[in-house]
């Protein structure tokens, strides 16, 4: 074996040393922990205008529509046209409407049309169709 | 002698009757599909429930007294898309006799990559009974399946299955007016596997699972790390563990990413409880998801 063992041992030696050298600065006590971030809970979608106008093919006895399991909007009285405005947090993935009606005994199959104008202004339409109760939840873009 | 014709038509007669009453054996591999088929067959099944609720289908191997079982029944009724990598074997034991339905095979499929899945996961989600849908035309097609074999009795499975429909329409609505409490900002979906692709196709929910379509697969730590990344800029707050599944690695995601454990999910069919039932199932996951989500 050409060379000295020794010298060998202890060149082996000090370049594990160097290696460790970076290891042991990150383990040693006194280094506080990584903390982590924490998930970034999201801020809730903005509250925004929307308009909706609801057509009825048959007077209601009256009507509520609910967002997020709150009622937004309810209604009853004649008339089969109704509009407002609402003010409901409105994210880029849409919203979903909970839509109850009661129509008078012997009302039949009826309809509901609802059209909404999104916080961008686009027009958005949709039918339910009931026979005395309708509940259904509706998708809006 | 006079009486010969007489008594031939009498035996006959008797035989066709026991035959049409006789009961029709059916074998299931799926806890999903035995509901079905019972409640679709009444009493005109003897349903054999090969694989029983909180065992996991993903890793089921038939044992000689399921095979066995197969070769009498009449109807064997299978998850497919893969889900059973048992299905030749049945089909070995079964000879030919058996009408085979292979539910999954019948649907239309959601296929790909799911949100924070490294690129070149994704696949067949076997996992169709997660849409209230699918269940629907599973019940049709349990129905077909058992008029097919029992013509006679046609009538009283199409009554049977149009009770179980409308149980699935009321469902239908219950789930979709839940949901309707939830934000669709908020709709992101932590799990233990890929096993909800129909139900977030169904319901607007991004899924990011850690395993996929496999309870099976093991997750590399550079899937953990993208998926620990996702849940903090998507700001999710809460992961869903399985009735089936380990929990560790979820444990390990919540620790990084500050997110709790919302509870536990039932993926890969029925469960004991209030979730020995499809209904009770599929409640029971809306509502643990909704809650902790909202």
């Amino acid at each position: 074996m050409r060379g000295s063992p020794l010298l060998r041992a202890v060149l082996a030696f000090l370049i594990l040393a160097l290696a460790g050298l970076p290891l042991w600065r990150l383990t040693r006590p006194g280094n506080p922990p990584q903390k982590s971030a924490g998930a970034a809970v999201p801020a809730a979608a903005a509250r925004q205008r929307v308009a909706l106008a609801l057509t009825f093919s048959a007077a209601p006895q009256g009507f509520a529509v609910r967002h997020l399991g709150q009622v937004v909007w309810s209604g009853q009285g004649a008339g089969r046209e109704f509009a407002k405005e609402l003010s409901i947090e409105y994210p880029p993935e849409g919203v979903d409407l909970e839509v109850a009606v009661e129509w008078p005994e012997g009302a039949g199959q009826s309809a509901v049309r609802l059209q909404l104008a999104d916080p961008a202004g686009r027009q958005h339409e949709k039918t339910l169709w009931g026979a005395g109760k309708l509940e259904d939840v509706v998708t809006f873009p | 002698m006079k009486t010969l014709p007489l008594n031939l038509a009498f035996w006959a007669a008797l035989t066709l009757a026991l035959g049409a009453q006789e009961t029709i054996r059916v074998s299931s591999f799926s806890t999903v599909l035995t509901e079905v088929v019972q409640a679709v067959g009444g009493r005109a099944v003897e349903v054999t429930a090969h694989i029983k609720p909180g065992v996991d289908p993903h890793e089921f191997e038939p044992r000689p007294a399921d095979l066995k079982a197969v070769g009498a029944a009449e109807l064997v009724v299978v998850s497919a898309l893969h889900l059973e990598g048992y299905v030749g074997k049945l089909q070995q034991a079964a000879g030919g006799k058996a009408v085979f339905l292979q539910v999954g095979g019948q649907f239309a499929l959601t296929p790909g990559p799911q949100a924070g899945a490294p690129a070149g996961e994704g696949g067949e989600d076997p996992h169709w009974w997660h849409s209230i849908a699918n269940m629907e035309a599973a019940t049709r097609l349990v129905r077909d399946a058992l008029s097919g074999i029992r013509p006679e009795r046609r009538e009283e499975f199409a009554a049977n299955a149009g009770q179980y429909l409308e149980k699935l329409a009321q469902l239908e609505k219950w789930v979709r007016k839940k949901l309707a409490e939830l934000p669709r900002n908020k709709r992101k979906l932590v799990t233990s596997h890929d096993a909800f692709q129909y139900f977030a196709r169904e319901y607007g929910f991004t899924v990011y699972p850690v395993e996929g379509i496999s309870s099976a697969d093991q997750p590399s730590s550079q899937r953990v790390a993208a998926l620990i990344r996702a849940v903090r800029e998507q700001g999710v707050k809460a992961v869903f563990t399985e009735n089936i599944e380990n929990p560790k690695v979820l444990a390990e995601i919540t620790r990084e990413s500050g997110a709790v454990v919302g509870g536990v999910l039932y993926a890969d069919g029925l469960g004991e409880g209030e979730a020995a039932t499809y209904e009770g199932m599929m409640r029971h996951n809306v509502s643990t998801i909704v809650e902790a989500l909202k």
